[in-house]
């Protein structure tokens, strides 16, 4: 067993750690005042290569393995703490760019790959309806085929880079009849007449993300547009997901390392008593567990980002990963909240934005008891 | 036209303790280097310029950086393998050895490395060379068909603009371009290219340190000052106390 990164894996890791902080420039707490998305931040993420980790070479991406690219998106949580930034990268990467990758046409990925692996496009995900979250395949939007097209109508709801989205991932069902088997992915651009953008929401934390609800209506996509095959939509959602849980919170295990850093240094020079707060075993201690959580979360994400190099699916490990981190960044934010006291609760010190951020993390890619639920039945319940 | 680049890897003034680093002191190319980089890759890419070649006088661990600097476009680059640490004469002299051996139209680099801000290597080489110089460069444009320079140098005085005949030594100021950010597909790519390899001894050149540093230590710590309450206060201080007034 091997824990080491190599060589070029840690040039990599250390240029997008050093790309971070010297580049990601966005006043974090204006923008989560103000509901702003960074666009500079994310083109410049784009034309540093983010956005292209997984992707081939040939499409204009790096190439890099699931455990590579997982190592970087870790740096990058480690050192931009625009949550809501590296949430709409992760959307993008995991629910557009990776199933474009996994079961999209030559022709789709010549078209799509390199404007989103460069940043120059934005991908967004519509598959949460008003009636259809955790039982996601019980969805009601329609697609109909008309010739060489197909006819979308419904609705959708919590669409993560809705308001700026070039490319939708929308999903529909062709055949209500059948279930899970009648759902189906569709590229959607967004200048297609019918898809509208109908309201932009407001969120408690990752501020910086923004979403939306939009509706299709008789948004005709052509039949080109067809992502993977028709009926094929719940296998390509399941896929994705399992990339999403897999890794969308590996920027959560660099945001604890840094959580873990602050407070150390917080608990070594403030003074209470005459003494560093840091030798008082109440503080003490939420610090160890938090390097407990930290170290605990980094082997599940990399654990199950291995299996995934290694051509396995890695369905169970990756619930566990995002199951596990999700709790254990919650858990560590509300520590380095307490642990910094009323200064802690204060906007400037940036941790209560952290703590809001991070409860979001129990709910996207599935809730907690979801994912709950999908390791019980794997475990024969 | 050829241009010759020669560039320090130098320790990042702006680094604090960085989280998993390979190293525990990150270097970086020193910044009036990477915009001297910068300005020849522009130089090039507009059409003015054949090659770029940069060159460093350094131990096997710049790699880093001379991969960094391929990444941002460099034709070629060179190391001269020498882990002393060299005074600015002697980086002239190495330099000189490298000039005489690549014939470069151009040899332009920082005004300065932020480590030691000696800021005479420049000058000590186009003396050696006996070439025209020019220093503190903001801005540079290339005149009959690339056989002069005129640049604009950043004096005490203001702007002043001459021009240099080619063969020519310029040194970069921080005002003459933003150098670019390498991309990771870029620092990839770079990680395939090969860095050509040279010693003193291939060079044959001798260089002796003229200069032994003695002591370096932290500059003296401030003491806090004193806060007034209003200008009338301020004035009593400086008249009465202090007496400066």
């Amino acid at each position: 067993m091997d824990f080491t990164w190599s060589k070029e894996q840690t040039e990599l890791l250390d240029a997008v750690q050093r790309f971070a902080s010297q580049r990601l420039k966005a006043n974090v707490i204006e923008s989560d005042r103000n509901d702003c998305f960074n666009l500079e931040d994310w083109k410049a993420c784009g034309q540093f290569g983010i956005q292209g980790l997984p992707a081939p070479v040939e499409y204009g991406g790096l190439g890099m393995d699931a455990l590579t690219t997982v190592g970087a998106l870790e740096r990058l949580g480690y050192a931009c703490k625009d949550n809501g930034l590296l949430f709409s990268i992760n959307a993008h990467l995991w629910t557009v760019v990776m199933p474009l990758i996994t079961a999209g046409t030559e022709q789709q990925k010549r078209k799509y790959l390199p404007g989103l692996c460069n940043g120059t496009l934005i991908g967004a995900n519509a598959m949460s309806e008003p009636n259809s979250g955790s039982d996601a395949f019980s969805l009601s939007t329609t697609a109909q085929k008309a010739g060489a097209k197909y006819v979308l109508n419904g609705s959708k709801t919590f669409v993560t880079n809705g308001p700026v989205g070039d490319l939708f991932a929308v999903y529909a069902t062709v055949d209500k009849s059948k279930g899970a088997h009648g759902v189906s992915g569709f590229l959607v651009e967004r200048n297609t007449p019918g898809l509208v953008i109908a309201r932009k929401l407001e969120k408690m934390g990752l501020r910086t993300s923004p979403m939306a609800e939009l509706y299709l209506e008789d948004c005709e996509v052509p039949a080109e547009n067809l992502l993977g095959t028709e009926g094929g939509g719940s296998f390509l959602f399941t896929r994705s997901m399992t990339w999403e849980r897999g890794c969308i919170l590996a920027s959560a295990v660099g945001s604890m390392q840094r959580l873990l850093e602050t407070c150390v240094r917080y608990a070594n020079t403030r003074k209470q008593f005459g003494q560093p707060i840091g030798k008082f075993q109440h503080v003490a201690g939420k610090i160890v567990d938090m390097k407990l959580r930290l170290e605990t979360c980094r082997l599940l994400l990399y654990r199950g980002a291995w299996l995934r190099t290694q051509g396995k699916s890695g369905f169970l490990e990756a619930s566990l990963a995002k199951l596990h981190i999700s709790d254990c960044w919650v858990k560590t934010c509300e520590d380095a909240l307490q642990i910094h006291g009323g200064y802690g609760y204060m906007v400037e010190y940036e941790i209560e934005r952290e703590l809001r951020d991070a409860l979001g993390s129990r709910l996207y890619s599935g809730t907690s008891e979801i994912q709950r639920n999908l390791i019980a039945s794997l475990l024969g319940l | 036209m050829k241009i010759l680049v020669p560039f320090k890897r130098v320790p990042d003034p702006g680094s604090s303790s960085p989280y998993g680093m390979s190293e525990a002191r990150p270097w970086i190319i020193n910044p009036f280097d990477e915009i001297a980089i910068e300005e020849a890759l522009r130089i090039r890419e507009r059409g003015e310029a054949r090659e770029v070649v940069g060159v460093t006088i350094a131990p096997s661990a710049a790699e880093e950086q001379i991969r960094a600097a391929l990444a941002m476009g460099l034709d070629r680059a060179l190391r001269v393998d020498d882990r002393r640490e060299l005074d600015p004469y002697a980086v002239a002299r190495i330099l000189l050895a490298v000039v005489r051996q690549e014939k470069p139209d151009l040899v332009l680099m920082g005004k300065q490395a932020v480590d030691d801000d000696a800021n005479q290597v420049g000058q000590m080489l186009a003396g050696l060379l006996n070439w025209p110089q020019a220093t503190f460069v903001s801005k540079i444009e290339f005149l009959n068909g690339g056989q002069r320079a005129q640049c604009t140098r950043e004096t005490d005085r203001g702007l002043e603009v001459i021009a240099v005949n080619l063969p020519a030594v310029v040194t970069t100021d921080l005002r003459l371009n933003e150098p670019r950010y390498v991309s990771l597909p870029g620092l990839m790519k770079a990680r395939r290219r090969p860095i050509e390899l040279l010693t003193c001894q291939q060079l044959a050149v001798e260089v002796q340190p003229r200069t032994t540093v003695a002591a370096t230590s932290p500059a003296p710590r401030r003491s806090a000052g004193l806060k007034v309450e209003s200008v009338e206060d301020l004035l009593v201080r400086l008249r009465q106390h202090e007496k400066v007034l």
